[in-house]
């Protein structure tokens, strides 16, 4: 395989990297930049990374505008953080109403607001700033953003109707788009930017992956959903890949990522693809950041690993077992392992005699590992996508019923967003949780406290007016007060010991605290640290690690656990 | 030519997508929304409260209902700056008499 080498890979004057939290887009993308900036041209770099992860790499203060990087001729850098960006968003829509309107009614405005769908958007507006700004065009020889907007915030913008109904008049309602009330004179910028992104001469959409299937597979979803909107000319980065490995852990590791990228779905290897080796080093700092991706590495070091201690998942179990719980979600972004925690947690809980569903949402072809063997688990499958389409479906054949074509195609559209997902993914949930054949209900995915407050305004909404259509199914009334309620349910955040899924973790403990949903136990998975490995290069990655795991510790108040890494994981532990 | 004002609760989707279920009534009310419109003979502006909050604050007697109401006073029918409905979204019967025989809406 080829090392990456961005002054050789064939770049274009824009460059979006994309990829799943975690597989380090933010990484490809300053190496990069800084690797064309020694090479003498002018970059720049935007960061949407919350962590402000390039502000450290940087010693610089950023902000949305660009400015020069100390030590790096020829580098700008700019930082914008998605959510800050939506929050101001909100905060200029709903500000000037405070004390003007009821509380109830801020309250209101605000939740709609708080959506995905506005960060979408929101970040979709910083993005289109960067790519139709002249000064930008001509200053730099290449812009380069360390993520790519999302294919449903782009298919929004270029439906025709987005345009002709809902951003010129927008007097027959709101949508995802709605979020932007009030920016339609920017309908030229728009349509500027989504065509630049569509020029495959102009712009380069790299894919970041992990050499994990999970990863391969979530990288395959994101190059074929933005190959639609038209982002076609893509390549694809293999971050991480291991190379030499010496103790035990290594060799699985090594032995696991040469199979998966063996067996990578076809669709990616059709692509360029580079790799980028596992290193040694944290890649922090200038030099570390320079040395990345050059052939000639520097000698290892090795790194004593401290060997502390830490609770292991027993230790929950054992609070879950003290405290009686019936409803137990496994909460995390895709990726962290959630499946597998709730199959360690049932079979843990088996094994105190207490009777266990468990309501999976893996995808389908994880399914044949589920062997049941003990009788005190039941085991159902939620499928997302089949629960989607169904709900889709439903609303879509009504509409067509009244709606003009192109109305129905926005309706599709906004059926297509994060919030309808988790909304239908809701419905499922209540149907598994109003089953009383078990004692313990346990679910590997968890709504949202977004979704939750949606919904608890529609039901004090539905009791106050008593709508006679659009009727909340009971085991949807009955979910709500259940799911706030500690003494029956917990939500266990599944993280990463690493930056970008422990602040991804943050954001969804800061939504459930908003919806007042008891959550307490933290599992930090997949540790490295944990398998007390000899690999230098392991030991590196395992000592980074540290950080993460003691900030799990202070925000959960000790109430944590970490798991470590194992080959073949997916396979052991979802034998039930 | 009438003019028909609906001031609604904050909602992501005009149709209530978002909802736990489809509410009906709101891809009816965008349907019907849209045809009186193209009439040209009458007109349905909807004010969303999430878009559209000053409306809400402007229009007085908008503002003194949420006051003495709250939010179920929402939606709130006016025609041509009177309150005619409130708490529930209008029918269609309800509406095509609102905007009188010219304007019509087949159903």
């Amino acid at each position: 395989m080829t090392l990456y080498q961005p002054s050789t890979a064939g770049l274009t004057h824009y460059l979006f990297f994309t990829g799943k939290g975690g597989v380090g887009k933010t990484t490809m993308a300053t190496a990069t930049a800084v690797q064309l900036a020694d090479a003498g041209k002018q970059v720049m770099i935007v960061s949407t990374d919350p962590a402000s992860n390039l502000q450290d790499v940087f010693e610089t203060k950023l902000t949305n505008q660009p400015q020069p990087i100390p030590g790096v001729t020829g580098l700008d850098a700019a930082n914008f953080d998605p959510i800050v960006a939506a929050n101001e968003y909100r905060e200029s829509v709903v500000g000037p109403y405070r004390g003007v309107l009821p509380d109830a009614a801020i309250q209101n405005m605000s939740e709609q607001l708080s959506g995905s769908c506005t960060v979408e958007i929101a970040s979709f507006n910083e993005f289109a700033k960067f790519l139709t700004d002249p000064t930008i065009d001509q200053k730099y020889d290449y812009i380069i953003f360390d993520t790519a907007p999302t294919g449903h915030a782009l298919r929004m913008l270029q439906l025709p109707s987005a345009w002709s109904n809902y951003l010129d008049q927008n007097h027959e309602g709101a949508s995802c788009l709605g979020q932007l009330a009030g920016l339609g004179d920017q309908k030229a910028t728009y349509e500027k930017a989504v065509a630049t992104l569509n020029d495959g001469m102009l712009t380069t959409l790299l894919l970041v992956t992990r050499p994990q299937r999970a990863s391969l597979v979530e990288t395959r979803r994101a190059a074929d959903e933005l190959a639609q909107i038209g982002m076609t000319n893509q390549k694809l980065i293999i971050n991480g890949v291991l190379e030499e490995p010496t103790d035990e852990p290594s060799q699985n590791i090594y032995d696991r990522q040469q199979a998966d990228l063996e067996n990578m779905p076809e669709k990616l290897k059709q692509l360029p693809v580079a790799e980028v080796p596992l290193r040694a080093y944290n890649i922090m700092g200038l030099d570390n950041i320079r040395t990345l991706l050059q052939d000639q590495q520097p000698v290892i070091k090795v790194q004593p690993v401290n060997q502390a201690d830490f609770p292991s998942i027993d230790s929950v179990v054992a609070d879950l077992l003290k405290t009686k719980k019936k409803i137990i979600f496994t909460m995390g972004k895709g990726g962290v392992g959630k499946t597998t925690v709730a199959v360690q947690l049932a079979k843990k809980l088996a094994a105190h005699q207490k009777t266990v569903h468990l309501a999976t949402t893996d995808p389908a072809d994880h399914l044949s590992l589920f062997q049941i063997d003990d009788p005190a688990i039941t085991v159902s499958h939620i499928d997302e996508q089949q629960v989607l389409k169904a709900y889709q479906n439903e609303v879509l054949s009504k509409a067509k019923q009244t709606m003009s074509a192109d109305d129905v195609d926005y309706i599709a559209e906004d059926l297509r967003s994060p919030c309808t997902q988790e909304i239908a993914v809701f419905r499922a949930f209540a149907e598994v949780v109003a089953q009383n054949d078990s004692e313990v209900v346990i679910i590997d995915t968890a709504p949202t406290g977004h979704t939750l407050l949606l919904l608890n305004s529609t039901e004090n909404y539905a009791e106050e007016v008593k709508r006679t259509t659009g009727e909340v199914p009971q085991s949807v009334l009955d979910l709500l007060p259940r799911l706030q309620d500690a003494s029956q349910t917990e939500i266990i955040t599944v993280t990463l010991p690493e930056t970008t899924p422990i602040y991804e973790s943050l954001r969804l403990n800061d939504d459930l605290d908003r919806a007042k949903m008891p959550h307490k136990w933290w599992i930090v998975n997949q540790s490295l640290l944990a398998t007390r490995t000899t690999n230098p290069v392991l030991q590196a990655r395992a000592n980074s690690e540290t950080q993460w795991i003691e900030k799990v510790k202070s925000v959960s108040k000790g109430h944590y656990a970490v798991e470590k890494w194992q080959p073949n994981f997916e396979k052991i532990n979802l034998t039930v | 030519m009438k003019k028909i004002e609906i001031f609604e609760p904050a909602m992501c989707c005009p149709a209530g997508l978002c909802g736990p279920s489809v509410d009906q009534n709101l891809v009816r009310l965008t349907a019907i929304t849209r045809s009186v419109n193209h009439s040209h003979k009458a007109m349905i502006v909807r004010r969303n409260l999430a878009q559209n909050p000053n409306a809400f604050v402007r229009n007085q007697q908008v503002a003194k209902l949420l006051k003495t109401d709250g939010m179920s006073c929402l939606p709130i029918t006016m025609v041509d700056g009177v309150v005619k409905k409130k708490g529930v979204y209008p029918t269609d019967a309800e509406i095509n008499a609102y905007v009188g025989a010219a304007a019509k809406v087949n159903q």
